[in-house]
């Protein structure tokens, strides 16, 4: 053991399945093109540039399976590249709008570069397929991905349909093993919501980690003697790892993460909503809302209106001063924890990918730096996965850590309020026709076979938590309550056709069609064992 | 409930479009369905089925489901028939139907086999008819929880209709219970805890506070992708000014143009134009047209001033006047002809 300290960088990447084959363009399908523009590309890029400069990290990422349906999916990616290509074109637009205002034009080149650079680095490099590259890293042992539920289902809220639980479980490590071709060590549990005994079902899978908050370990039975910096061995023998909050907060905290200062990009100034709207309106979407186009030209500058336009190379520099500060607290953070524990304490700092380059523009620039500073600059702390830590300590204090989520509160307050809690009423009762559906059926004929697959897929992606969390939030809530809705009526008009024997042969392919995620899916996994 | 509901059913009949009978001696014990009315007919388009549907309050099915929000409070939700409240009711003596209410008991089953065993505590919750669902301050964590919906009459017989699943909120605080094998003292526990730096004492207080500060996406909804509302960033009253300057003009077809001296596109029919972000002041133009065989030269040079009086900035002091920003972009010389 070389180092005092082992510190691991987990980015959650996830998205809800947004697909609409069915409108020529979809405002929510942006939010993939722009995790890619903004969050994917920028990431893979600089791991790649540390790897071939031979920077040996470790870093820890899940992949949700409708992110990973997504980025395989040949519709979403032609629709990516018009996607670049209008943006290459506006860009192209602002360099001549721009050419007497320097500081916009240099932005507009500046914007123009990272677009061509995304189209070549998407077309030409990796083919359109990003799966493909973070498989490489995996291979090379850089990248430690992990799997995660089927659709991001919040499972504390699933207890009364263990079946379902097992399906998020089983579904998305099947599709995990799918995309990356190897069996998962570790899992992502949506939200980091646990719930004692979900455990034991990781473990049917052969999973040997996961990751929770650290007050679901904290207030574990027994006490646990390392606090949150050692995982703890839940009495299935799944080992689960606490978050740090301390280095969760300096990247996570509106008011003192870094992401909020001055000099960073502004995210709320974009040219969708700042230009003459004939201007824009070609690179509007269809209704002709203003939207987010991801051309930003101002920096936070301050709590005012007054935004002074954006300066790279100054955000550049702050990011790395922001690098060294964050590695400077997590050495002071090992050296403490160090006269506490008689062990080599694991720092757990788990972040939504897309915290990096979408909302933290500078957050990728600010990881590869933070990469080279850890591997150059000192010698306290090493960079690993959790997988990792079972080299240097085999054993862990076995304890039944407690429900707990890490959304605000602490628990399931987010997914379950007053704006959403209606929707648990229709998401059990489809679990539970699930279940005795695939009770009776378990030697289908092959078409009734097809219903209740495509039934299980539209329950997936119901059970979504996207759609409770933005229910919550009060943005698109129209746009979760629609799929919702939408879901409910495909499943319902399916459970029918499997009841009656009658099936719209068409309207099937149709929805095959359409949420055509989890082509291998067999709805037996919600048989129960009763 | 934020459950709109929509006109059921649509225009005319769909026309039935090919249905294949699937072999239905095979067929599942009946299974009700989460829409409870079923859409016999076929889809007439490929939305159809979406549109028609509406979400349906309830399913009658005679169930009460408990849930833990935190470990202080509990949500049940319940869907009892009419019919199954009216057989309920038959049981009452008369006297005892003045004051009938639904009420949901709630009862601490930690550690017990409820029913067989006693509730270590019950406490009951006046419901009003139209609730169907609760949210319940048990204030309790660590504790095990059942509830029944039924009917209290007065007297004070209880009619359960329906009984929920068992919750445990979770334990919040550390655990009284030590490994010898990880022995452990609340020095180093609290040292541990609070290795934070965020204002945790040796109590758990302090994580009250620290897990209400939303430091995942759960809780600050803007870093989401799925979350961009667009917050005033400074409250009050704002406004933003800005010009952009259109040079057009038309010259013929293969003639070249150059502004300032960089060259602008000509199209097929000899139109040309140049959008620019005006700054602040005078700007002289330079606009050179060349004709095809290059003989021919026409320049001209617009002199546009952009000026500004009033300011748009909150100033200190309120005065009704200081928002008031004119714009005079001027052309001053004559335009390309």
């Amino acid at each position: 053991m070389e180092r005092r300290g082992l510190l691991a960088l987990v980015l959650h990447t996830h998205l809800p399945f947004v697909r609409h084959p069915e409108h020529p363009a979809f405002l929510e399908e942006r939010w993939l093109f722009e995790a890619i523009t903004e969050t994917y590309l920028p990431l893979l890029e600089r791991f790649q540039r540390l790897a071939n400069d031979g920077v040996p990290f470790r870093i820890t990422m899940s992949f949700t399976p409708p992110l990973l349906a997504m980025l395989a999916d040949g519709m979403l990616q032609g629709r990516y590249v018009h996607h670049l290509d209008q943006l290459i074109e506006l860009t192209e637009k602002e360099i001549q709008r721009t050419q007497w205002l320097p500081p916009f034009h240099r932005l507009a080149l500046f914007y123009h570069h990272r677009f061509t650079t995304a189209r070549r680095l998407y077309v030409d490099v990796y083919r359109r397929n990003l799966i493909h590259p973070f498989r490489e890293l995996s291979d090379r042992g850089l990248l430690e991905p992990i799997a995660s539920c089927a659709t991001h289902g919040y499972l504390p809220l699933m207890e009364t349909q263990p079946a379902a639980v097992r399906a998020q479980i089983q579904v998305g490590i099947q599709a995990f093993e799918r995309a990356f071709g190897k069996r998962p060590l570790g899992f992502w549990l949506p939200e980091c919501g646990y719930h004692p005994g979900h455990d034991a079902i990781l473990k049917e899978f052969g999973i040997r980690y996961f990751l929770m908050d650290a007050h679901g370990i904290l207030f574990g039975s027994p006490r646990p003697k390392y606090g949150a910096y050692a995982p703890v061995m839940c009495p299935s023998g799944v080992a689960a790892f606490g978050r740090d909050l301390e280095s969760s907060k300096s990247v996570w905290s509106a008011e003192e993460g870094y992401p909020g200062d001055d000099d960073y990009r502004e995210f709320y100034r974009d040219v969708g909503f700042d230009l003459e709207y004939d201007y824009v309106r070609p690179y509007l979407n269809g209704d002709g809302l203003r939207l987010n186009t991801g051309i930003k030209y101002y920096r936070i500058t301050g709590k005012t209106n007054e935004k002074q336009p954006y300066d790279p190379d100054r955000a550049l520099e702050k990011a790395v001063q922001h690098a060294g500060n964050f590695m400077f607290n997590r050495e002071k953070q090992t050296e403490f924890l160090r006269s506490v524990m008689d062990r080599a304490p694991i720092i757990v700092s788990p972040y939504d990918a897309e915290l990096f380059g979408h909302w933290w523009f500078e957050g990728p620039d600010w990881l590869e730096v933070l990469i080279r500073k850890i591997h150059a600059e000192q010698k306290t702390i090493r960079l690993v996965a959790p997988s990792d830590y079972f080299h240097e300590y085999p054993t862990s204090q076995v304890i039944e850590p407690t429900m707990s989520s890490w959304g605000y509160g602490g628990y399931s307050e987010v997914w379950l309020n007053g704006a959403n809690d209606w929707i648990y009423r229709h998401l059990h009762k489809m679990a539970d026709e699930m279940t005795r559906l695939a009770n009776a059926h378990p030697r289908p004929d092959p078409l009734r076979s097809r219903l209740l697959n495509q039934m299980a897929r539209e329950l997936l992606l119901a059970q979504s938590s996207d759609w409770a969390f933005i229910l919550k939030t009060q943005t698109h809530t129209a746009y979760a309550y629609r799929r919702l809705r939408d879901h409910l009526a495909r499943f319902s008009y399916l459970s029918d056709a499997v009841r009656q024997g009658l099936v719209d042969e068409p309207w099937l392919s149709a929805a095959e069609a359409k949420d055509n995620l989890f082509p291998f899916l067999d709805y037996r996994v919600y048989a129960s064992s009763v | 409930m934020a459950a709109p509901s929509q006109p059921r059913g649509g225009p005319g009949t769909p026309p039935r479009r090919e249905a294949l009978a699937l072999d239905v001696s095979a067929q599942a014990p009946s299974a009700s369905t989460p829409a409870g009315e079923s859409q016999r007919q076929g889809p007439s388009s490929a939305t159809a089925v979406e549109e028609q549907f509406s979400i349906p309050t309830g399913y009658g099915d005679d169930r009460i489901v408990l849930m833990v929000k935190d470990p202080w409070w509990l949500f049940a939700y319940w869907d009892i028939h009419p019919n199954t409240e009216r057989t309920a009711r038959r049981q009452l003596l008369p006297h005892e139907v003045a004051g009938l209410h639904s009420i949901l008991r709630v009862y601490d089953v930690t550690g017990i086999d409820f029913p067989a065993q006693p509730a270590h505590a019950s406490c009951d919750i006046s419901l009003s008819d139209l609730a169907t669902n609760w949210y319940i301050h048990v204030d309790a964590p660590n504790r095990s929880f059942i509830v029944e919906i039924g009917l209290l009459a007065n007297g004070g017989r209880f009619l359960p209709l329906a009984r929920s699943n068992r919750v445990t909120t979770p334990r919040f605080g550390p655990s009284d219970v030590i490994d010898e094998a990880w022995m452990t003292t609340d020095e180093a526990y609290w040292k541990l805890a609070g290795t934070l730096g965020v204002g945790v004492s040796s109590s758990p207080l302090g994580w009250s506070a620290l897990l209400g500060q939303a430091l995942s996406s759960g809780g600050w909804s803007s870093v989401s992708v799925l979350g961009q509302g667009r917050p005033s960033l400074v409250r009050g009253f704002w406004c933003r000014v800005d010009a952009d300057l259109v040079i057009h003009g038309s010259t013929e077809p293969r003639a070249a143009v150059t502004i300032q001296g960089h060259p602008v596109t000509v199209r097929k029919d000899g139109t040309f134009s140049l959008r620019v972000a005006l700054p602040d002041g005078t700007q002289t133009i330079t606009i050179d047209a060349t004709s095809p065989d290059g003989r021919h030269i026409r320049t001209v040079t617009p002199i546009v001033t952009l000026a500004w009086s009033g300011s748009l900035t909150s100033t200190a002091h309120r005065s009704p006047r200081t928002t008031g920003r004119r714009m005079a972009p001027k052309p001053e010389s004559g335009g390309a002809s």
